[in-house]
């Protein structure tokens, strides 16, 4: 290695090499490089960086939180004076084991729970400290009624601008043929594999038409009785960033235990749904891929997690500590198996999509 | 009457018990009418309700009802030159009727979902049936028709290929083709003479709701939930034509003889007449007040009966040729009318667990009694949310059964088991008993009514002490069927005296419905756990020593009034000013408190509000405690010296 040049730094070519950014791997604390693989992966998907460092600089010194640690954390890897290197998440995962009992300690984590806490984790504290500024600064003469508090849903945070859509569901009555329908948000979108197809393939069967039949009829309101009825899942609000989560630990009930699915699934630089309902806000968003946190191995608990992302027009390979430069065509490594004779593999785990009007 | 019965009953599931709310005769259909046949020779009509009913109408006058089914009537047909009927209902059977009787000859339980449609070849005297359950049966009626209660065995033969469900089936007289139409949206074709498969048809983009086949067999027509009506060549195996004339649902289709016209009913309230070899030509021929459910020809062709999803029957006069080539205007005005009546559509069950208000489709609001079984109030149309306001009472009885409303009547249905079903211990004096000999005597309203339900099957008790308190109007349905399932046993409740319906009785009463009925069932009231703790203004000299440690965890039973559990305080817990002795306890039940207080002192809390004596604990845990954890009651004194 040179002196002062490293590869990564060769290899990206000075001149090239962007301006204001970092890229420093993450230190391993003991089976953390699930944590590492989506913290890397998330600092790359750019309005969230944005948000969590804006964050930093507005809050000066509260209350430590799993969010304060990781605003430092980003913060820290902004302002480092070297290109490249790598950094400890020491605070961060200390405060993440003090968090949550289930990380607490030096097992293999699922990377999508990590990531599904976090996020979650994140808006919870940001929607508590904004409770308490508005109850410190002005006290509302409180009057719950007759039935108790009024639930007042809440104003979105910024994480909820950045990963939350919306899913509606359909239910048509075979009867009366009336279409009832019902919302929820969702941060991530989980989505069942199939062997040699693509993402846009799997999430079409997400939102695939089930049928409500025999003693699973629906209780249909128009008709007053149990009808049959045909239901489907599908997008309503595109959120800004698009995770998908590629359901490939699938619990086998003669093993006892969960095993990997490393079915080839190819995901598209760019992607747009197809699954949108009639009344979507956004149907037409065109997302590109921005990061993939990546399994390597053969079963949840076992084996190593890695992401690549894109970082001005090229692609990156986070590897705990570590930081390669790869070409594009890398990507397609990761897509999966197309037999499945062989256990391990190196599988598309977690996929970021950024809508291209936010970037 | 005779009832098949088939292999299932030796392996049954759970059986409930339900029963119907309505009047002795129940002249107007109550909601929906999904099938209309009309016999041309004594000018009688019939109408499948998804009321549950099937009624006959001679020249638009009620004639009669024919009840058996227990839910949704989906389509029926006239048979043996009218003689009989045959019909298919959601609750998944098919029926065979003596038409011009009224009564119920048969019942088929071979379906094992809704039965939605029939066909039937009158050449052949052969009736088709199919449903959910994917299956199509053949049935030949001569064979159906010579069924009896001791001979009710009977074979079908199964047209089987079918994957999705059933939602439309037609054949065509002779009996030679027979083509079914389904969620998979393709057409299904088979002999029905020799039950081979001869193909299926794709075209179509939804479901596929009505059909009918020219007498020759060659040309087919199908109505679906896409929109569109096609024409199908079976010579060709192809569709010829595609008409999109209804801006929905295709729901009902009628073919003139020669199959010149076709007419079509839409879920957009239209009946709409085609001409097959030129559909630029097509004419409005009435729009209803609802979604078209089925269409039939009155005796001369000229006019057709209309049903919908709303309860009123119109006939209607048909274009005539010049009608349709001059595009003249039609009548706005139906030629005939059969009302309907209104169907309930929302109930809330009272507090006490015994009223139901209701409010139907002409918002009249009435109020049922369920242990009486009828109607006690009819309030108009009122604020149905208010009028709920303001019978609403601050008392809790558990719940001991649910309220289904698929017919537009009440179906009752009784909890599923002992525990369910007699949950509900009232005093004979909530209970509105007057001459009860006890007033504070416990009745269990589960009890009550099945007693009531089943009084002509038992017999009357003639011991006083287990005297009847209620009775039920004869005429009400009661109903036996698997949970959430098939119908078993169907019986109006002063008929169970007879002695076919005796027997058939006592193989699907369930068990525990029996012996409760039969022993004193005192041993299962339901309990309640709860603590009682001295309130901080209470004395501590008045208290037992040993109360002060913990709080006092007791049993009682969850009708126990607030009353009660003060005379409990008042003997138990309060002591002389010294520790009681380890005998003492025992001995407070016949010495007066030596402190002379009286239970009215006690004041009882919970949640800090102050309870009534009058009130049971199972009311103060539900509206005051609000919790699932053990209700904790304090106690206080009044004008202690």
């Amino acid at each position: 290695m040179g002196a002062n040049i490293s590869q990564l730094e060769r290899d990206i070519g000075s001149e090239q090499f962007p301006s204001n950014e970092h890229y420093f791997g993450l230190v391993n604390f003991g089976n953390t490089c699930y944590s590492n693989s989506v913290l890397q992966a998330l600092y790359f998907c750019k309005p969230f960086r944005d948000k969590v460092l804006e964050y930093k600089a507005k809050n000066k010194r509260t209350k430590e939180t799993l969010l304060t640690c990781l605003a430092d954390l980003f913060y820290s890897i902004a302002t480092q004076k070297k290109k490249v290197g790598s950094i400890a998440p020491k605070k961060f995962i200390a405060r993440l084991r003090k968090e949550k009992e289930e990380f607490d300690n030096y097992m293999q984590q699922d990377a999508h729970e990590f990531l599904n806490f976090l996020i979650n984790h994140i808006s919870e504290i940001i929607l508590a400290e904004r409770q308490q500024n508005s109850s410190t600064n002005n006290i509302k003469s409180k009057n719950p009624g007759e039935n108790g508090t009024i639930h007042v849903p809440s104003e979105p945070t910024w994480v909820h601008e950045i990963f939350q859509g919306i899913l509606t569901s359909e239910t048509r009555c075979l009867n009366c043929e009336t279409i009832s329908s019902k919302d929820e948000d969702f941060f991530d979108l989980q989505v069942d594999i199939e062997q040699n197809t693509s993402i846009t393939h799997c999430l079409r069967c997400f939102s695939n038409t089930e049928t409500l039949c025999s003693d699973n009829k629906f209780k249909c309101d128009n008709c007053s009785s149990y009808q049959e009825a045909q239901k489907r899942m599908r997008v309503k609000k595109l959120p800004m960033i698009l995770a998908l989560h590629l359901k490939r630990f699938k619990y086998m009930e003669q093993y006892n235990r969960h095993i990997k699915v490393s079915h080839r699934v190819v995901f598209p630089l760019e992607l747009r749904l197809f699954n949108t309902s009639d009344d979507a806000v956004n149907p037409d968003r065109l997302y590109d891929l921005v990061a993939v946190v990546i399994h390597c191995g053969s079963g949840p608990n076992r084996g190593h997690y890695i992401s690549i992302v894109k970082s001005h027009g090229f692609w990156l390979l986070f590897d705990d500590d570590q930081v390669d430069k790869i070409d594009a065509s890398t990507i397609e490594d990761f897509y999966g198996l197309t037999s499945d004779t062989q256990k391990s593999s190196e599988t598309g785990y977690i996929l970021f999509y950024q809508s291209r009007e936010s970037l | 009457m005779a009832n098949l019965k088939t292999g299932g009953q030796t392996n049954r599931k759970k059986v409930q018990v339900s029963m119907v709310i309505c009047e002795a005769e129940e002249k107007k259909h109550r909601s929906g009418i999904n099938a209309l046949q009309f016999d041309a020779s004594l000018s009688r009509l019939f109408s499948a309700g998804r009321d549950s009913i099937i009624r006959v109408y001679e020249h638009e006058r009620y004639l009669q009802s024919m009840e058996h089914h227990t839910d949704w009537v989906n389509d029926i047909v006239l048979c043996c030159n009218g003689r009989n009927l045959i019909s298919a209902s959601s609750d998944t059977t098919v029926k065979v009727w003596n038409a011009h009787k009224g009564f119920c000859m048969s019942t088929l339980r071979t379906h094992k979902d809704y039965v939605k449609a029939l066909a039937y070849a009158k050449d052949r005297e052969q009736v088709a049936s199919a449903g959910l359950d994917k299956s199509i049966y053949l049935w030949d009626v001569t064979t159906l028709t010579a069924l009896t209660a001791s001979n009710n065995t009977v074979t079908t033969s199964s047209l089987v290929g079918n994957k999705e469900s059933i939602y439309s089936l037609a054949m065509n007289p002779p009996g030679s083709v027979i083509v079914s139409g389904s969620t998979e949206k393709a057409l299904r074709f088979w002999d029905p003479r020799t039950c081979a498969k001869l193909f299926k048809l794709k075209g179509h983009a939804d479901n596929v709701k009505a059909l009918v086949v020219s007498r020759d067999g060659t040309h087919c027509i199908s109505g679906s939930s896409d929109g569109s009506i096609r024409v199908w060549s079976l010579g060709g195996q192809r569709c010829i034509q595609t008409i999109r004339v209804h801006s929905g649902s295709v729901w009902a289709l009628l073919a003139t003889d020669n199959f010149q016209y076709v007419i079509s009913g839409g879920r957009d309230k239209k009946v709409i007449m085609t001409e097959l070899k030129n559909p630029q030509n097509s004419i409005v021929v009435c729009v209803e007040e609802a979604p078209v459910l089925r269409m039939c020809f009155t005796a001369d062709h000229q006019a057709i009966w209309v049903s919908t999803s709303d309860s009123n029957i119109r006939c209607w006069k048909l274009p005539t040729e010049k009608h349709m080539k001059d595009e003249t205007k039609l009548q706005t005005n139906p030629i005939a009318l059969i009302p309907g009546g209104a169907a309930i559509r929302q109930a809330v069950v009272l507090n006490d667990k015994r009223h139901i208000i209701t409010k139907d489709t002409d918002n009249n609001v009435a109020v049922y009694d369920v242990l009486k079984a009828q109607k006690v109030e009819d309030l108009g149309q009122v604020d149905f949310q208010q009028e709920i306001k303001n019978r609403f009472k601050v008392v809790y009885v558990p719940n001991w059964f649910n309220v289904d409303l698929k017919t537009g009547m009440l179906t009752i249905h009784l909890g599923q088991d002992e525990v369910d079903c007699f949950s509900a211990w009232v005093s004979a004096r909530d209970a509105g008993i007057k001459d009860a000999p006890e007033p504070e005597q416990k009745v269990n309203y589960g009890k009550l009514l099945l007693q009531a339900l089943l009084e002509h099957w038992r017999g009357v008790d003639t011991d006083p002490e287990n005297k009847l308190y209620f009775s039920v109007p004869p005429h009400t349905p009661l109903i036996f069927s698997e949970v959430g399932g098939r119908t078993l046993y169907r019986v109006v409740v002063g008929d169970a005296a007879g002695d076919t319906e005796t027997s058939l009785l006592n193989e699907t009463v369930p068990s525990w419905v029996t012996s409760n009925l039969e022993e004193n069932c005192t041993g299962k009231f339901i309990k309640i756990q709860f603590y009682l703790q001295p309130h901080s203004s209470v004395p501590s000299h008045l208290l037992k020593q040993d109360r002060l440690k913990k709080p006092d965890r007791l049993v009682a039973n969850d009708f126990i009034q607030c009353r009660k559990v003060a005379e409990h305080i008042l003997d138990k817990l309060l002591g002389e000013g010294n520790a009681g002795s380890p005998g003492a306890a025992g001995d407070a039940d016949s010495t007066t408190p030596a402190n002379g207080m009286t239970a009215d002192q006690i004041e009882l809390m919970c949640n800090d509000q102050v309870l009534d004596p009058s009130m049971d604990l199972r009311t103060v845990k539900y509206f005051i405690w609000k919790m699932s954890s053990d209700l904790t009651l304090y106690y206080k004194l009044n004008n202690v010296k």
